[in-house]
């Protein structure tokens, strides 16, 4: 387990001595387990930090010459991020960090793949910007984000909102050379995603295995919306109990209960309809719970009291131009409410959202999820109907009870989210859900219960993304699911004849 | 011993997902300044963050990683500032800090030290505090015609910064008899705190000064002791009741000055000409002077505390009466740097003790950060921030704030 000298001496003529190291306890660093799944990580046989494009090319090339793998990383909080076979090496974006361009005529901003959204999200604010985030915490990568997050079938690609936030894109091909999509590729800066000829938007996928894409991603530019509110965020307090104040004119969170899933669906679409409403979200209230206590213990006190208060909570943040704007709003809003039968829940619920979830990325306390052991699991991810989704929800209820109720697992029926895109044309969803790692069967059934789930999805004739689930669903649903695998699969055969596309 | 399977629950539950080097979004303003773990600013690589150490502790503790000079170096790089573990415990109920001086007792339990750590315990031994001063030299600072009140039960602890630098503490004891403070100095007994010891894993030799220091209170009855120095006072919140229960409570100079300004017992001359200042919090004053609070008890299915545990979030440091008291002293306006108090960036001088390039660069940082915020000078609470902070290259003046207070006194 350790590289040849001479490749070493290779990559570290390309990053210098002090970005790169083959020291065993650097790679422990990188190679721990991690509580969602019970393998432990292979050690990279080093690390490098590159400094740009250019290094990340030329280490590309060096790997390619001697036959070593590598695999890209960020903060490391994807678990498939890390070496899974010998001889690899892991590169790590830490040292290519600046934020390039803030465009605030053309509203774009312009990150290498170490920047992070609690460095530019301040920074985008204090020129009246804003912008659009998955939830991954404040640590997460802006570009990894925006460009890497995605499913693994045909509805997610280029379609969920953060990757049509993205515009240019350059990027590192397995052959070492620099590639650059868009306008950029035209001379005609980071503007826009496309360009003449054929679309290399799709280029760019998600972050994973088959679903992932080919290459590394080394900058990118990601579309910026006008935002009315302070520059700075007004915040009190000392952690774990502080607030983000946002401006009450401009941003205001409304939360309403429902009793069917249904009802909901009929209130995202008619919001929809209307052009109301920033975020809509069928929350999940596990999540929330944990998010509202400050430790397990309290968790598990209340949790039987959150699970009854708010069971089908939908979430709707309301960010308008002007007072005058909200007005318009509200009063759209209370009458699809009233009339799909939901129920305003208590304004100290809604101010608890607005001083706490600053709706750019869901948000400081959203790892307050894992704060119950760190095995969880979020399935089901993928883009369909609003109402078709409605339908997958209501259909969970088919197969949890037999996990629930015999504590396999731990989630509740009606706990997983939706959140409608674009007007309601299309929506995501998630099931998240947990289970007890010190349990020595835990892995077991969680693996069951994402089967389950998968086939629950199929009957219903959904596809949507379920760990481990790509060649099930593949063979179900053919090119209907998707068949970039097989593409990606094809395009890697013509670097690596080596490789098999068909194993 | 070292048991570092204690915080298995900590190791296994880490799921990698940055919180413990970036700042928490209710104090970002900007690209700059969003870093939170100095040693992973420094070296870049995940090994040298709070989620990275407590990968290599998991490590050391399953046989996997091997016990060596350098891993002990290198675990000593960290400062243990805490900040990893206050953005960990923001969202998580996990112990980061905690495994890391477990990790480093390990190691020193196991030979492994570097050799500036080792100094310490010996100059302890042999009768010297950690820095080699004599025991005899202590308080050779005093002045000749100081007279305390025998009968206080009140002691104000000197700690061994003041055989180098007594102003602080000359500082302090104006303080105290402008407010009419009755108090006395241990001027016979008064030993190290201990933290320098404990905070690098050697643990046992912190431990006999502990007991000496805690007896000579007992012996004295003294029932509260005041600090000048916040690593002394953070000594006292978070690590002598690891040994027993203490029976002496600890008050930073700036929690009696704040109280003093309050009843009116402090005045200020207003002659002076106007200062912009900073207030640097150190880790020991702020986010790790919480006070420790014992657990035994088992840790069920989904983190389930039983009995429940108390967590030190950092959440209930001494932020608050520094500020209060800097915003009382006439002509002087604070600016506040962007990581503040339980986000504060540390001043790197315990990194010094492994590498002093890392401790250079961590308080250059500071300093950097300290202009940005607009500060002519930084004031602060700790003897080691004061002489991590006035080093470098283009360093700002940094004053004690016990000093400040004392030489504005009307």
């Amino acid at each position: 387990m350790s590289l040849p000298k001479a490749v070493y001496e290779e990559l570290e003529k390309v990053v210098g001595s002090r970005n790169i190291s083959d020291k065993e306890y650097v790679l422990a660093g990188n190679r721990a387990q991690t509580p969602e799944i019970p393998v432990r990580h292979r050690s990279a046989d080093a690390i490098v930090l590159p400094g740009s494009t250019e290094e990340v090319a030329e280490i590309v090339r060096i790997c390619r010459r001697h036959g070593v793998r590598y695999v890209g990383t960020v903060s490391g909080g994807i678990p498939t991020a890390y070496a899974t076979e010998e001889n690899t090496i892991l590169i790590h974006f830490k040292r290519m960090n600046r934020i390039l361009e803030i465009n605030e005529k053309d509203r774009y901003a312009v990150v290498e793949p170490g920047v992070r959204h609690v460095q530019l999200y301040p920074e985008v604010r204090k020129r009246g910007l804003s912008y659009t985030a998955a939830a991954v915490g404040p640590g997460g990568s802006v570009l990894v984000n925006i460009a890497c997050t995605g499913g693994d079938h045909h509805n997610q690609y280029g379609s969920s909102r953060p990757t049509r936030y993205l515009l240019g894109v350059e990027m590192v091909t397995p052959e070492g050379e620099i590639l650059r999509t868009g306008s950029l590729e035209a001379g005609a800066g980071w503007f826009c995603p496309e360009s003449a000829g054929p679309s290399l938007r799709g280029i760019v996928k998600g972050y994973s295995g088959n679903a992932g894409h080919i290459g590394i991603v080394t900058k990118c530019a990601i579309a910026l919306d006008r935002c009315k509110g302070p520059a700075a965020t007004r915040t009190e307090g000392v952690s774990p109990h502080s607030r983000i104040y946002m401006d009450d004119e401009c941003s205001r969170v409304y939360v309403f209960n429902y009793s069917s899933i249904q009802d909901v669906g009929r209130a995202m679409l008619a919001l929809g309809e209307s052009e109301v409403g920033a975020t809509v979200q069928k929350y999940f209230y596990l999540p929330l719970s944990l998010m509202m206590t400050s430790s397990a213990n309290e968790f598990w006190e209340k949790w039987d009291g959150f699970r009854k208060a708010f069971p089908m909570p939908l979430v709707v943040h309301l960010a308008p131009h002007s007072v005058r704007e909200r007005e318009y709003e509200e009063k759209i809003l209370f009458d699809v409410v009233r009339e799909t039968g939901g129920v305003r829940l208590p304004r100290e619920l809604e101010r608890w959202w607005e001083e706490h979830m600053d709706y750019f990325m869901i948000v400081s306390r959203l790892q307050s999820v894992l704060r119950l052991g760190g095995s969880w699991l979020p399935i089901k991810t993928g883009g369909e109907s609003v109402r078709h989704l409605c339908d997958i929800g209501d259909s969970i209820r088919e197969f949890i009870h037999d996990f629930t109720d015999t504590g396999k697992i731990f989630d509740a029926p009606q706990n997983y989210q939706i959140i409608p895109m674009e007007y309601g044309h299309f929506a995501s969803f998630e099931l998240l859900f947990m289970w007890d790692r010190t349990d020595p069967n835990s892995f077991r059934y969680m693996q069951e219960f994402c089967a389950a789930s998968r086939e629950t999805d199929l009957k219903h004739h959904a596809h949507s993304m379920t760990a481990g689930g790509y060649g099930r669903a593949g063979e179900a649903l053919g090119r209907l699911y998707c068949d970039c695998h097989l593409w990606a699969g094809r395009i890697r055969h013509s670097f690596d004849p080596d490789f098999d596309p068909d194993a | 011993m070292s048991d570092l399977n204690r915080f298995r629950y900590t190791m296994e539950s880490c799921n990698h997902c940055g919180q413990c080097k970036w700042i928490l979004p209710h104090r970002m303003s900007g690209w700059d300044f969003a870093e939170v773990c100095p040693i992973h600013s420094h070296f870049g690589f995940d090994a040298y963050s709070g989620q990275g150490l407590i990968n290599i502790a998991r490590e050391v503790m399953e046989g996997r990683l091997e016990r060596t000079d350098e891993l002990a170096a290198m675990v000593q790089t960290c400062a243990g500032c805490g900040a990893c573990d206050v953005n960990c415990k923001s969202v998580r109920d996990m112990e980061v800090l905690e495994t890391i001086f477990e990790l480093r007792r390990d190691l020193a339990e196991t030979g492994h030290l570097p050799d500036a750590c080792r100094r310490m315990a010996e100059n302890v031994s042999a009768g010297r505090d950690p820095f080699g001063v004599p025991q005899a030299e202590r308080f050779s600072w005093l002045p000749e015609d100081f007279r305390e009140d025998p009968e206080a039960d009140v002691a104000l602890f000197a700690g061994c910064s003041a055989a180098r630098d007594p102003a602080p503490v000359l500082a302090a004891m104006k303080i105290l008899k402008a407010g009419g403070v009755p108090f006395r100095l241990m001027t016979e007994d008064e030993r190290c705190c201990g933290a320098a010891l404990w905070r690098s894993g050697q643990q046992s030799a912190a431990e006999k000064l502990v007991r000496h220091n805690a007896d000579a209170f007992h012996r004295a009855g003294i029932r509260t002791v005041v600090t000048v120095c916040g690593e002394c006072f953070g000594a006292f919140r978070s690590i002598y009741p690891r040994f027993g229960e203490t029976e002496f409570r600890s008050v930073h100079i700036s929690q009696i000055a704040a109280d003093l300004i309050l009843q009116g017992r402090l005045s200020f001359r207003r002659d002076l000409p106007p200062l912009t200042v900073t207030w640097h919090d150190p880790c020991m004053l702020g986010r790790l002077s919480e006070e420790y609070v014992p657990w035994e008890g088992e840790i069920r299915s989904y983190g389930l505390h039983v009995p429940e545990k108390h967590w030190n979030r950092g959440e209930f440091g001494v932020y608050r009466e520094p500020r209060d008291v800097l915003a009382a002293i006439p002509g002087v306006e604070t600016r506040e740097m962007t990581r503040r108090m339980e986000e504060a960036w540390c001043c790197g001088y315990w990194s010094g003790l492994a590498d002093p390039e890392c401790a250079a660069a961590t308080a250059g940082e500071r300093v950097r950060e300290a202009r940005a915020a607009g500060a002519e000078v930084v004031v602060t609470s700790c003897p080691f921030c004061k002489t991590a902070l006035s080093g470098g290259t283009d360093p700002l003046p940094v004053v004690d704030l016990a000093v400040l207070i004392a030489g504005r006194l009307a």
